[in-house]
């Protein structure tokens, strides 16, 4: 291995994200979006964590896709234990944070419900977390020769640019995903409620219709004792 | 992203993803070390066990693997999969602390290929390579965009029951109130004068 490489090597090896020793195989492309969704138990709070560089930044979006009010506390902390963002029962939100070396902790609250359980979906979507290998990664395992090199640099331009706007399709596809999710969410349970209360009204309204005969006969049959 | 995970406590994720997509989910675990007050790089003997279900909730994967582990699976059935991992020692309470950070980064669609592999394999100049990756992810563009015209349908049909059904039941109780009614007076009546109060 070239000492850029072994040293490339070491720095990635620090990375949470690309801990596979730098084996010609086993290199994994860093992840540079990545999307959870989660259930979120009634009364719990979880918090996760991402190590960032310094002069990166963290984007974070969420959204609370189901589960009665469909909202949720959200807190980002830095890695000196600072409070950064706090939203208080927000349905959704977006975040971007210029980062610096260290561990960011982001929460996701549920305490202040007793009985739903929310789920939620959260993107993380990380910028110049340095890009460098991938280049040098691709370079050394194609084979072939480049002819017309300067043809080539415009031709890898356009490319990079498509990849590029085809990264932002997927990132508005995943956003599209989740809102979708929820409003199907919504609407199932709209779907369940209307039937649960059509019914019950039903059986209610039978019930108190013949309560109330009964007890207009039971009035009239009382006194027809008492005048005899 | 990584997180905290108490001992044999379970950590489930969702992945909404279209029929026949790969999906390939590593993750590392660290246990906390109270005499350093960090968390160890290695941790030998430690085991997750991953349990995986499709949308109808059956299990397709339920395995154990070792403190680093890579697992991978491939849907059937377009839907929500879920994806679950809980640690099986329970030898961390001997540990101070008896916390576990987990490590988890999972990949959805084209992102699971191994680029450097395929052009290894295929034999492929750098633009070719880049030209297939971007096949792949117009393809994967592609897939999920149908998956979400079959999930938006689905919407649609629910949304179109409840619509029907807000106003069939609305119909049906309003005819019951007013046949109830007329049945209340029709028996008063008759009982009125029966009682020979009318």
């Amino acid at each position: 291995m070239t000492p850029v490489r072994r040293f490339l090597c070491a720095w990635l090896v620090s990375f949470p994200l690309a801990w596979d020793s730098c084996g010609v195989q086993a290199a994994f492309s860093q992840a540079m979006d990545s999307d959870f969704t989660l259930n979120l138990p009634a009364g719990r709070k979880e918090c996760f964590y991402q190590t960032m560089k310094r002069d990166a930044s963290l984007e974070i979006e969420y959204q609370v896709l189901d589960g009665a009010g469909l909202d949720v506390d959200f807190s980002i902390f830095s890695p000196s234990g600072q409070l950064l963002f706090n939203d208080q029962r927000k349905s959704d939100g977006v975040h971007t944070v210029e980062t610096e070396d260290g561990d960011y902790m982001f929460c996701f609250d549920n305490t202040f419900s007793t009985v739903s359980d929310k789920l939620v979906f959260f993107e993380l979507i990380l910028d110049n977390m340095d890009t460098d290998e991938d280049p040098e990664n691709w370079k050394e395992y194609v084979h072939g020769i480049d002819t017309l090199d300067m043809k080539l640099e415009d031709i890898m331009d356009t490319i990079n640019n498509v990849k590029a706007r085809l990264s932002k399709s997927v990132q508005i596809q995943t956003l599209l995903r989740a809102f979708e999710a929820r409003d199907r969410n919504i609407q199932e349970s709209n779907f369940e409620r209307v039937n649960f209360w059509s019914v019950v009204n039903l059986v209610v309204m039978v019930m108190v219709s013949g309560v109330q005969v009964y007890l207009v006969r039971s009035l009239f049959e009382d006194k027809k004792k008492i005048r005899t | 992203m990584n997180m905290t995970a108490g001992e044999t406590e379970k950590k489930c994720f969702i992945e909404e993803i279209p029929d026949e997509t790969m999906v390939i989910g590593k993750y590392r675990t660290q246990l906390w070390d109270k005499q350093s007050g960090s968390f160890l790089p290695a941790t030998p003997g430690l085991g997750m066990h991953v349990e995986i279900k499709d949308p109808d909730t059956k299990i397709i994967l339920s395995r154990q693997y070792g403190s680093d582990g890579r697992f991978t699976f491939t849907s059937h059935t377009p839907g929500e999969h879920q994806i679950c991992l809980h640690s099986n020692s329970t030898k961390m309470a001997l540990f101070a602390g008896g916390k576990l950070r987990v490590h988890l980064d999972i990949q959805v669609g084209e992102h699971t290929n191994n680029y450097p592999e395929i052009a290894a394999k295929d034999k492929l100049t750098e633009l070719q390579l880049r030209v297939r990756q971007l096949l792949d992810q117009v393809e994967q563009i592609q897939k999920e965009q149908n998956y979400q015209r079959y999930r938006e349908e689905r919407f649609r049909m629910t949304s179109e029951s409840t619509n029907q059904r807000v106003l069939w039941w609305s119909i049906t109780q309003t005819l019951i109130l007013i046949i109830t009614g007329i049945w209340q007076m029709k028996h008063l009546k008759s009982f009125f004068e029966a009682k020979k109060l009318v």
